[in-house]
């Protein structure tokens, strides 16, 4: 288990729930809603609001990110929106644009 | 395809991309690589390579890719560049268009086939408007979640309309003989889509009215056939009773 994979030519336009690991390389627009971990690789594109556990950013991030738990934004992420996460943490050389909320 | 049992965090290139089994997808999936379905999608799918959809992999959409392998259920329009496999256990409701059809003991399937040259064409066309598509969105504000909603039944309505363009297959008679022997599967489908195609001469463009109409149609065929020899029975009924009642 524990192993969604959006590779890094697709393209996914919509609503991604569920209950699982989640790790993006391509595109996804729209909106995503887990209860478990999502790592923005490199290649990843997430232009969508995210509601989630944890969230690790490599990649590119434009929308909201609702963690439950950490969101962390990693050298060289791009990342506009706000985040609401109770731990945040922002890595030197990461981009980020937007309000951030830690009241949990 | 390489088969990952873990998550991948190390961003090295995957050729596979994996909708795990407690995952759902609503909306459109695009892409050129394989896809693994072992979770729920639903909307549109559109590849250049395949699709698998896995034993526990539920699929309600209508599909384009390259090769379509299917374990688990999908209901919706499949369209495949060059061919479809229905595995032992797979459940398939909807219109197939494919050069190459497999089917193993043990699928379900319910709907129409289509074999021929199409869906190369269609495919290059779908690729064309789902560029286009994908172009108008950048365009507009992609950040909203409800557009991208509401665009996602514009989508589906746009694949709705590509089965129209089958008829053009008008080629299809003409290229099935050619064909024809070198492939024992494809004819055997063949002679199922025939008999299918022969009871009900108009396939319903929405699936549930398709099963009514095909229940019909064999409901019909079922008369008939009876009636057919009650028939000829009775011609030879007298002839034979007279007998009988000498006989007797």
């Amino acid at each position: 288990m524990a192993h969604t994979v959006i590779g890094s030519s697709i393209v996914v336009d919509g609503e991604i729930t569920g209950d699982e690991d989640l790790v993006i390389l391509g595109t996804v627009k729209g909106r995503i809603s887990l209860r478990e971990n999502i790592i923005v690789e490199p290649t990843g594109v997430v232009e969508a609001s995210v509601e989630t556990a944890t969230i690790t950013v490599n990649g590119s991030v434009t929308g909201d990110i609702q963690a439950t738990e950490r969101a962390e934004l990693k050298t060289d992420c791009r990342m506009v929106g706000d985040i609401r996460a109770p731990r945040i943490l922002i890595a030197d050389g990461a981009s980020f644009k937007g309000n951030v909320d830690m009241d949990g | 395809m390489a088969t990952r049992n873990t998550p991948v965090a190390t961003g090295d290139a995957v050729q596979e991309t994996i909708i795990g089994a407690r995952i759902e997808v609503r909306g459109r999936i695009e892409g050129q690589e394989d896809l693994r379905v072992e979770g729920r999608v639903e909307g549109a799918i559109s590849l250049t390579e395949t699709l698998f959809v896995e034993a526990s992999g539920v699929v309600l959409a209508t599909v384009e890719a390259h090769d379509v392998v299917v374990s688990g259920v999908v209901v919706g329009d499949v369209t495949a560049a060059n061919s479809l496999t229905l595995e032992p256990g797979a459940k398939l409701v909807g219109n197939i268009s494919t050069p190459r059809l497999i089917i193993a003991d043990g699928a379900a399937f319910k709907g129409e086939v289509a074999m021929g040259e199409v869906p190369a064409a269609t495919r290059e066309r779908a690729r064309v408007a789902a560029r286009r598509e994908a172009a108008q969105r950048t365009k507009g504000s992609s950040k909203a979640a409800p557009a991208a909603r509401a665009e996602a039944p514009a989508a589906r309505a746009k694949a709705a309309k590509a089965p129209p363009r089958r008829p053009s297959a008008a080629s299809r008679p003409a290229a099935a003989p050619a064909r024809g022997d070198d492939d024992e599967i494809t004819v055997v489908v063949k002679h199922a889509s025939l008999k299918r195609g022969e009871a009900p001469p108009d396939e319903a463009p929405a699936q549930r009215p398709a099963r009514k109409t095909q229940k019909k149609s064999t409901k019909k065929a079922a008369k008939k056939a009876p009636k057919k020899k009650a028939k000829t029975a009775r011609a030879r009924v007298p002839a034979r009773g007279k007998r009988r009642v000498n006989r007797r």
